[in-house]
């Protein structure tokens, strides 16, 4: 019983420290509430549609303007130019109007009507990953529609439907993505990113309570107030403020972030719950050992805000795991980020259970454990080199 | 007695430059955490585009047809197909394991259809949620499919009389040839790495400038700082920030080295360009940095809370990985407020195009702009050196 009183007196200390300094209040309230809602507003669109491109049609023919036709009605791509040179369409590209230039050569028809293989120049600006895929994806669908039609009106006229489309297409196939459907941008990114907020925003909110402390009472670690003395009470009475917080955030950015941006939502409730208590609390006794690091509170931002970027990166949720070097992986394994992100993404995005995310979930309370000693050890030093410095 | 201006400058640095060597922290971000970042990212997308990824096979019909397309997918660049399931909810399982990115099913009696002419189907599942290995793995997996059926056909041309390249005309009359501009082999080190270590020295840039600068009133030597700038803030921010510059310029300049010289990362407009342009831009998150402190009246906690916050987004206003043009006209216009949104501009216009710099004018102008921003704020550091006191 005496223990609990302790445990809540250290947790409401730790309480008031959080709300007696702005910028902390900044990074544990304001950034988990609005951020995510930052980065799904910047994100909402989930594709680019109808990237802007230019095309050069040097064949000048029915069939040639039929195929530009065609690429403008895909989604992917809109025509915004017919361009008499290529130096014209660069030109537009220089102003940035134009993200790709097709161009159909002038032997056209004349190969067509051979019987020899046109081939026809798509020019993707690579600024960025986005803009390709989209024109890439664009030319080859209406290449591929009008091909079909091609090699029925040649080889297959007087056929019935059927028998035409068994002749065109012998074998056919079905593409399903299975989960984010859409292939949208948010869908995708912003489950790393708020896991990744969670974490860096408590480690933040730890670090700078514990740099504070350590300015006012002359490079210690705790307060020299009576309440902290058992190690065991201090780690768990940090903690238990932090816990109540950022579950609560959790919760937040699960339901009303995902509900308003229409984030995918396979998950369940609890299972989603059970997840983010190991993720909490290793992030919680992560962030005291890194603290033990911090003599002014200020460093903390320096030191935490930019490591976020490599953290995204680690999680292998853009770069994909497979390709992350052993070396980098090991050190990946040291952030409950890493961990979180793959379990958060694949409970949330594709509905997979406790059992299935294992890996994940067991990587957390072995993260929760060995940090929470690291911890325990800081402060029992901390306390007993008090102890001989009074002597 | 009237010092010279020079001289004052000449104290300033040297009392900067003894202030890096006490503070063990100064070390840490103007040179280690540049160079783990540099040294992380082009490790991490050392191999460029990420090949063999993991995924899976369900081959219900398993005769030698299938077996054959099954080694065809393989020998693709992206794929492993490293994992046969026997049913396609083991498979989708699996994908929720995350064991694999993507799978094949082949569903039973394909093969029999194949030969009887009834057009069998075949499918293939991604798991968009990985949106880069789903993307290529599906690219992947369509040209093999695509490939299937082109064989059929053509075999059947070939029988017909026609010769191989007739026979490739018939199936695909139209063939399209990409021709990515500026980044030939979709390298994603290129594409990312290029803007994001940049992107982070201009973050921590931006996080430092108010550090530095209040690190005076919180060990209350602002006003020895401002005597000694012989009470001009201009020769104090002068003095306080030209050391910063020049070492994260040499940061700048090793990145560029790295990816331009060493790496061979396409740069039309030339290395010293690039470095110019990366100058520019520190020199615009500094400028930032003083503003904001400058703004929030010397309270240095909550201005780098500020820079850190504007640091962070302008990584995804930048529109690098998700372009700005298809972000709201709001957020379209914001993203001029952001430095790191220039140099991607610039390093697109200089690096990958290599057109005239003139093309990026207004990036140019804009980054001017953020030089001018500390000028706005100077009555306010007038007015903080005289009265603001560091609030614990």
């Amino acid at each position: 019983m005496k223990s609990l009183i302790n445990i809540l007196q250290i947790a409401a200390a730790e309480f008031r420290f959080i709300m007696r300094d702005h910028g902390v209040v900044l990074f544990v309230f304001f950034v988990p509430l609005l951020y995510p809602l930052l980065y799904a507003f910047i994100y909402t669109n989930e594709t680019v549609r109808e990237v802007p491109v230019a095309v050069v049609d040097n064949a000048g023919s029915e069939l040639s303007r039929k195929f530009v036709r065609m690429i403008d009605a895909t989604p992917e791509v809109s025509v915004v130019a017919n361009c008499v040179s290529v130096a014209e369409a660069e030109r537009m590209n220089k102003l940035g109007d134009i993200y790709g230039i097709v161009v159909i050569p002038d032997d056209f028809d004349r190969t067509l009507a051979n019987g020899e293989q046109a081939i026809i120049g798509v020019y993707a600006d690579m600024a960025g990953m986005l803009y390709y895929k989209s024109t890439l994806l664009g030319a080859t669908n209406a290449s591929l529609a009008l091909n079909k039609e091609l090699k029925a009106s040649r080889f297959y006229t007087g056929a019935t439907a059927r028998q035409e489309a068994i002749a065109t297409q012998p074998v056919a196939y079905d593409y399903i993505p299975l989960f984010n459907p859409q292939g949208g941008f948010a869908s995708f990114l912003m489950p790393a990113v708020m896991m990744l907020i969670l974490q860096q925003t408590l480690m933040l909110g730890l670090g700078m309570v514990g740099g504070g402390t350590r300015e006012r009472f002359n490079g210690l670690a705790l307060p020299t107030a009576r309440i902290y003395r058992n190690p065991f009470h201090i780690v768990w009475g940090k903690t238990l403020t932090y816990f109540l917080i950022y579950m609560l955030m959790a919760v937040y950015m699960f339901t009303v972030v995902t509900y308003i941006f229409g984030l995918p939502s396979l998950g369940d409730f609890w299972t989603f719950v059970a997840f983010m208590v190991p993720y909490v609390l290793a992030c919680g006794y992560m962030g005291i050992t890194f603290s033990s690091f911090v003599y002014r509170r200020e460093d903390c931002i320096l030191l935490f805000v930019f490591m976020s970027v490599p953290l995204l990166f680690l999680s292998g949720i853009s770069w994909p795991s497979s390709a992350v070097p052993e070396f980098w992986k090991w050190i990946g394994m040291l952030f409950p980020s890493t961990f979180a992100v793959n379990g958060y993404v694949r409970i949330n995005s594709m509905g997979a259970t406790l059992g299935q995310v294992s890996h994940e979930f067991i990587g957390l309370w072995i993260q929760a454990g060995v940090y929470f000693l690291i911890s325990v050890m800081f402060y029992r030093r901390e306390l007993h080199s008090r102890l001989h410095k009074k002597r | 007695m009237r010092k010279n201006i020079f001289v004052r400058l000449w104290q300033l640095w040297m009392r900067e430059l003894a202030f890096f060597s006490r503070r063990p922290m100064m070390l840490v971000v103007m040179f280690f955490a540049p160079v783990l970042l540099l040294l992380f990212f082009i490790s991490l997308m050392g191999a460029g585009l990420p090949t063999d990824l993991p995924a899976g096979i369900v081959d219900e019909d398993d005769t030698s047809t299938t077996r054959t397309l099954v080694r065809t997918l393989d020998a693709m660049e992206n794929t492993d197909l490293r994992y046969r399931y026997s049913t396609f909810s083991e498979a989708r399982e699996a994908m929720q394991r995350g064991e694999i990115y993507a799978f094949f099913h082949i569903p039973r009696g394909t093969t029999e259809r194949a030969l009887g002419q009834r057009q069998p189907k075949i499918g293939f599942y991604t798991n968009e949620s990985y949106l880069i290995a789903g993307s290529l793995l599906m690219r992947d997996m369509r040209t093999a499919s695509e490939m299937i059926g082109m064989g059929v056909s053509r075999q059947t041309f070939v029988a017909k009389g026609m010769g191989d390249n007739a026979a490739m005309a018939a199936v695909r009359p139209i063939a399209i040839e990409a021709h990515p501009i500026g980044n030939a082999v979709l390298d994603y080190s290129v594409y990312l790495s290029n803007i994001i270590v940049p992107g982070c020295i201009m973050l921590l840039v931006m996080i430092f400038t108010p550090y530095t600068i209040g690190l005076e009133w919180k060990r209350n030597d602002q006003r020895k700082a401002y005597n000694l700038a012989g009470r001009s803030t201009t020769l104090f921010l002068v003095g306080k920030l030209i050391p910063q510059t020049l070492l994260f310029s040499l940061m700048m300049l090793l990145c560029d080295v790295v990816f331009y010289k060493y790496l061979h990362f396409p740069c039309r407009g030339g290395l010293w360009m690039m470095w110019g342009i990366g100058v520019l831009c520190i020199l615009a998150a500094q400028a930032f940095g003083v503003f904001v402190y400058g703004l929030l009246q010397g309270n240095m906690r909550f201005s780098m809370c500020v820079c850190s916050l504007w640091g962070i987004v302008s990584f995804s206003i930048s529109g690098l990985s998700f372009p700005t043009m298809a972000m709201s006209p709001l957020l379209q216009a914001a993203a001029w407020l952001f430095p790191l949104r220039h140099y991607y501009l610039l390093y697109v216009n200089q690096a990958l195009h290599g057109y005239s710099i003139l093309y990026a004018w207004p990036s140019i102008v804009a980054l001017l702009c953020f030089l001018l921003l500390p000028l706005l704020t100077l009555p306010l550091y007038r007015y903080a050196f005289r009265h603001a006191k560091y609030k614990p």
